[in-house]
């Protein structure tokens, strides 16, 4: 049992990991313009400083024996009233340490990238408020000792992606998809805040500790809601399936963002949230096999997407949902998953940044272009970027002994330990991954330049390509380290348990397995882009190349399932004037908009209409006391 | 028999005795009342060129009075007046609330270097709109005083009404209430043909609610013979027999108190009124009427009808449902600021009023913490409407409102956190003000409630955000309007709102301490 | 006679006052049927205070007077300036809020 550490001497120190950054957001969004020379260098700043905290801490939590490396600090009783309880109370264990050291050591190295990446930016310093604001959230997020203040940085995180999202607002489709990520979001948040509610009404508070203890006390039913809809939550947040959509529109927000939110931290809170509750999810067994069915369906969803996408971003955004994917499947495979689950995320999380701001660095020197069609042959004007893309691809791909080896491959074995069906499906989605990363990456830097005529490729900037090399290096070296000499499965065994099961296929078997999965796939791509020229333009193609472009009919699917009875339902609803409502058609708003520019009719401006609603409903409360007596 | 009227009554039997009156526990209301007084009285007899400084004086002076000795008297359980007025921990704190609030109203009303023309008033309500006269008005510079008695009124009717203990001092309560916010409602220096429209539906309408309500004191009285509170309750847990007579009084004195909250189906003069009214008397009235209403609303529920809640339980929830529903997604469709903010603040009510329906000390807590964040946030909003200004006056149309995070960040971003508030995003008083009376619903077993609550509340997440994403996702336009620096007035309405939005978000405990001393109401 | 014909009596007062308001055009006429439900609450209470044998109810119906020609005054105010703005009484023609 691990024992609860009063937060002594370094540790006293936890609020100021999130205060830094915090105070950053602050001074950069309040002090105007009069912060345009510093401030982007205060961003970078205050993200360093609590990385080079949380380097500290890391040093001195392994002092300590693996049952006492859980430090609480309670800064005030937040919420009081009535039996219910919420604390402004931070909580450092092993799970949130690496999630600390993940997200502010990334987060400042695109910090550092986002100075030359940004540095044309007539509005910086305001991406560089929002990029803290982003990392204070996530901080509170994974430091939160409580469901409530989770969702403090569950909401924070959203808004400040939102925000980085609708950064370049003066595109149409920037605002646009900013709309959409919020509103599928909103969905996820639901779930949030009922799963919220329904702990405290079970287990009558809402804090880490006191939900775990009891859990197994709950029925299985109750237990199951809960996961049910802690799933529902991941999903928006995490861009799994049935709420993908929005990550691919969110690729419309500047590079940085793509690869601190949108592929290493924010998109990765729906795998913390599921470890973070493994006590739930290891009672409620359907919850958790829904988890897998998520997770491995997504993996599929998102690579065929990436797969038939020509715009590099988008390509690399369904490869970030597929990977999650993984690490969703693994974190619903229980105890012999979710350390693996979080070693996934925490090599993705390092190779999926390099491999965006690799794209970054290409788009930079493409005029901004990211049809990979019009891409080829960089290797030679940018070395420093191919040969650090090459690190990323080799390392998603599973190639040992770059990073994703080693977490994919243990996330493949323990699937095998469920079912070998699970297994066979990751190991079939390997096989994609290997495609269409190699098909990227033949188009981007190998084979013929099919530049446009006005392009001059060059490379980037150091300050650009100093965070992609160190990157680069960690995709090479941060899967060994973890795994053997970190030894990442007995670092978190305490927060979120593991036990080795028993596989129906040895270690070697599987990893054979994978390879040659994922040499089929380089191979395909191989013959595909690299022997036969690239078109400029796309070709036609196969019915599933068709629809992997459209995004598997992803929003057309919520068009038919969701929009288009609602939208029926309402046109039937708004069968006079229906002008009123505008904007406001996305999937279930529609409905709500219909019904409100219908309701709005109610309200003629006749005051004696409005006496005429009041003396009717005087009439119904009237009825219904004097029924409700009468029964 | 309610005791102050059987000393009336006793009259013909014995001598007549002095209704004996904790003076200093009615303290606040005797202080305003006497500063209203004064204050008619100063219209009258001081010139005019003096009244504005003088009425300003008089009207700060009295509510910091009122306000210091409510501080004092806390702590304070008692009924005086012979039991026609209960000075307990609730009423303290809704006391507290009002005055704070009426204050910082108060500040809003006296602004005058916003409009360039003066203040928000009609130099004479009198005069016809456009007619020669009113330009001679405005071009001396004309100051409607007569506004500061009202307020005075107004606030006045609100404190007896929170503390009323028996119906009749409650239904004049409600009067002296309402009367003057009538008149203030019509008296807008700009677009006056709406306010005077304003005015109108709310006077009808109000005085057709305010008829229910006595009609169902009627009825109480006569089933139970007296309009105390506390003898109705007792009369109802003694004879539970009777049906209708009980049925159609609390239905109708529901209906009266329902119609001031705004709750569906007698919110439809809020949208008429709110857009209508000056705007700094939309903010004082929203924040402050919401206040009073609920509290009254409480303390009939809570004292009075607390031994029928299976009665009246069922048809709360029917009416919260209703309430939360149709405020959010009527307003998703408002082009006006101040309309759609007529109808969030139905939302609003609606979420209060699951608190109200939780029945339980929790379900009061909830609901008094939900008033005090929703008033500071409500009252600021109006305050940055006051700001944002073209040509012809207030910026209301939404359309004018787009870039507007361009031109005055600040502005922009003060009203983009009362926004958030409002849609009860987390670290924000109306997060935790939701939070508690969702929690309080589930815990009496409301869950259903719950959801809808939130249902409701993520569609009104889409009109609070809309508006921010107006103010930043989009360029300014032409037509964009400009926010206008106001003097120290408004500055410091404004940002004691925005300060206590965030306080209250961050750190509510000692506002949940305030509140849980309170207690419950006495009987 | 009976107290309680009274009583039904009000009750058909005040249904007569309620029906005035949703019905007529005429501003001041359907504050007249406002003041018309008031009385109607006002012999209500007369009544039940003769039923229940006390007083109160007599005692309420002078305040609720005194509280009625209060609003006669509001009301008058504000019907009187609408009048003189939009030469007509209609309490529909002002009908520029809504939606």
């Amino acid at each position: 049992m691990t024992e609860l550490m009063p937060a002594e001497g370094v540790f006293s120190l936890i609020w100021l990991l999130i205060a830094l950054p915090l105070a950053g957001a602050a001074v950069l969004l309040v002090g105007g313009r009069r912060t345009n020379a510093w401030g982007p260098l205060l961003g970078v700043l205050t993200v360093s400083a609590s990385a080079v905290l949380g380097i500290v801490m890391l040093l001195q939590m392994m002092q300590n024996s693996p049952e006492q490396r859980t430090f609480d600090q309670t800064l005030f009783s937040w919420v009081f009233v009535g039996g219910f309880q919420a604390d402004m109370a931070f909580q450092l264990d092993q799970l949130s340490m690496v999630f600390v050291l993940l997200i502010t050591i990334v987060g400042a190295l695109i910090h550092v990238y986002s100075l030359g990446y940004m540095s044309h930016d007539r509005d910086k310093r305001k991406f560089f408020g929002y990029l803290n604001l982003f990392v204070a959230a996530m901080l509170i997020l994974v430091l939160a000792n409580n469901y409530l203040l989770l969702y403090v940085g569950w909401e924070g995180v959203g808004l400040a992606s939102y925000l980085l999202i609708g950064f370049w607002q003066h595109k149409p489709s920037a605002a646009a998809a900013a709309k959409k990520a919020f509103v599928i979001n909103r969905i996820g948040d639901v779930g949030m805040s009922l799963a919220i509610m329904l702990m405290f009404v079970t287990f009558g508070t809402v804090s880490f500790q006191g939900v775990f203890g009891v859990a197994d006390q709950a029925s299985e039913g109750t237990l199951n809601a809960i996961g049910l809809l802690l799933l529902l939550a991941a999903c928006g947040k995490s861009a799994q399936f049935p709420l993908q959509a929005w990550l691919l529109d969110a690729m419309e927000g500047p590079t940085p963002v793509s690869a601190l939110i949108h592929a290493a931290t924010m998109v990765t809170a729906g795998v913390y949230l599921i470890a973070r509750s493994n006590a739930i999810f290891d009672v409620a067994t359907v919850a958790a096999t829904t988890v897998v069915v998520v997770g491995v369906v997504t993996v599929f969803i998102g690579a065929i997407i990436g797969s038939a996408k020509d715009d590099i971003k988008k390509s690399l955004a369904g490869s970030t949902m597929s990977q999650i994917g993984y690490m969703i499947a693994a974190a619903g495979l229980g105890p012999i998953g979710y350390v693996f689950a979080i070693f996934h995320l925490l090599t993705h999380g390092v190779f999926k940044a390099g491999l965006f701001l690799g794209a970054g660095s290409v788009m930079h020197g493409m005029n901004d272009n990211v049809d990979m069609r019009r891409y080829g042959a960089l290797r030679k004007v940018m070395i420093v970027t191919y040969v650090t893309f090459a690190a990323g691809w080799l390392s998603i791909m599973g190639i040992p002994p770059f990073s994703g080896f080693f977490s994919k491959d243990e996330i493949i074995h323990a699937a095998f330990e469920q079912s070998v069906l699970t297994g066979v499906l990751l190991i079939i989605g390997a096989g994609v991954t290997g495609f269409y990363m190699t098909r990227m990456f033949i188009m981007t830097f190998l084979g013929k330049a099919r530049w446009e005529d006005d392009v001059h490729p060059h490379e980037s900037p150091k300050v650009m390509t100093v965070p992609l090399v160190l990157l680069a290096i960690g995709s090479l070296f941060l899967g060994m380290a973890l795994l053997y000499w970190g030894n990442i499965e007995t670092w978190l065994e305490p927060v979120v348990g593991y036990e080795a099961g028993e596989s129906p296929i040895s270690t070697t078997a599987s990893i054979a397995l994978s390879l040659l999965a994922v040499g089929l796939g380089v191979l395909v791509a191989y013959l595909m882009y690299q022997r036969r020229a690239v078109p400029i333009e796309a070709p036609h193609g196969s019915w599933l190349t068709r629809a992997a472009r459209n995004e598997l009919y992803g929003n057309e699917v919520n068009d038919v399932l969701v929009v288009q009875p609602t939208y029926y339902t309402s046109r039937w609803l708004v069968w006079f004037d229906n002008k009123g409502v505008d904007g406001f058609v996305n999937g279930s708003a529609a409905f709500v908009g219909g019904l409100s520019g219908r309701m709005r009719r109610y309200q003629t401006g006749f005051a004696r209409s409005y006496a005429l609603s009041m003396v009717g409903g005087a009439v119904l409360v009237v009825l219904a006391l004097v029924l409700v007596r009468a029964s | 028999m309610s005791p102050l009227l059987a000393s009336v009554g006793a009259e013909t039997e014995t001598a007549f005795t002095m209704p004996s009156i904790n003076y200093y526990a009615i303290a606040p209301i005797l202080i305003l009342f006497g500063a209203a007084v004064v204050s008619v009285l100063v219209e009258a007899f001081v010139p005019q060129r003096g009244r504005r400084p003088v009425q300003l004086v008089i009207v700060v002076g009295s509510i910091v009075a009122a306000l210091a000795v409510t501080i004092d008297l806390r702590g304070t359980r008692l009924v005086t007046g012979e039991g026609a007025i209960a000075v307990d921990g609730p009423t303290l704190l809704m006391w507290g609330a009002l005055l704070v609030i009426g204050l910082l109203g108060a500040l809003l009303m006296a602004e005058r270097s916003i409009d360039p023309l003066g203040d928000a008033f009609a130099p004479r309500a009198s005069a016809l709109p456009g007619s020669e006269d009113e330009q001679e008005f405005t071009r001396r510079g004309f100051l409607q005083t007569e506004v500061w008695p009202f307020l005075l009124f107004a606030l006045t009717g609100m404190l007896v009404f929170v503390a009323s203990n028996d119906l009749l001092v409650m239904f004049v309560a409600l009067e002296v209430m309402s009367l003057p916010l009538y008149l203030l409602a019509g008296m807008a220096r700009r677009r006056r043909l709406l306010s005077q429209e304003a005015a109108l539906k709310y006077f009808l309408l109000g005085a057709f609610s305010s008829a229910f309500f006595l009609y169902g004191a009627a009825m109480l009285y006569g089933f139970s013979g007296s309009v105390s509170l506390v003898a109705i309750s007792d009369t109802l847990s003694a004879k539970t027999g009777e049906g209708s007579l009980v049925a159609i009084g609390i239905a109708l004195l529901m209906v009266g108190l329902l119609f001031k909250v705004a709750a569906v189906p007698f919110h439809q003069w809020t949208p008429d009124v709110y857009q209508g009214a000056p705007t700094p008397v939309t903010g004082f009235m929203a924040a402050t009427v919401k206040i009073a209403a609920f509290g009254a609303l409480l303390r009939v529920l809570y004292v009075s009808l607390g031994g029928l809640r299976w009665d009246w339980e069922p048809m709360l929830w029917i009416i919260a449902a209703l309430t939360m529903l149709v405020g959010s997604v009527v307003a998703i469709t408002q082009t006006d600021i101040k309309r759609m903010l007529a109808y969030s603040s139905i939302a609003q009510a609606g979420f209060i009023l699951v608190g109200v329906v939780a029945a339980s000390p929790q379900g009061l807590a909830s609901a008094l913490f939900y008033l005090v964040a929703y008033a500071f946030t409500t009252i600021g909003t109006f305050a940055v409407i006051t700001m944002v200004r073209d040509a012809s006056g207030e910026a209301t149309h939404l359309s004018k409102w787009a870039g507007l995070g361009k031109k005055s960040p600040v502005v922009a971003a003060v009203f983009s956190l009362f926004m958030l508030s409002l849609a009860g995003i987390p670290l924000t008083s109306g997060f935790v003000g939701k939070f508690g009376v969702f929690a309080a619903a589930i815990d009496s077993g409301n869950t259903w409630l719950v959801i809808v609550g939130v249902v409701a509340s993520v569609i009104a997440a889409f009109f609070y955000v809309r508006v921010i994403v107006l103010m930043y996702f989009s360029d300014p336009t032409p037509d964009t309007a400009s926010v206008v620096i106001p003097s120290a007035f408004t500055t410091i309405a404004l940002t004691a709102s925005a300060v206590m939005t965030i306080a209250l978000g961050v750190f509510p405990q000692w506002l949940l301490d305030i509140i849980t001393q309170a207690g419950v109401f006495i009987r | 006679m009976n107290p309680s014909s009274y009583v039904v009596l009000s009750a058909l007062l005040f249904s007569i006052g309620a029906i005035g308001v949703l019905v007529r055009r005429n501003a001041i006429v359907v504050f007249m049927s406002v003041e018309l439900m008031l009385n109607a609450a006002n012999l209500a209470f007369v009544s039940f205070a003769r039923m229940n044998g006390n007083l109160d109810g007599q005692v309420v119906a002078f305040f609720v007077m005194v509280v009625a020609a209060a609003e006669v005054v509001v009301g008058l105010a504000i019907i009187v300036t609408i009048f003189r703005t939009r030469r007509s009484a209609s309490i529909d023609e002002p009908n520029l809020l809504k939606y």
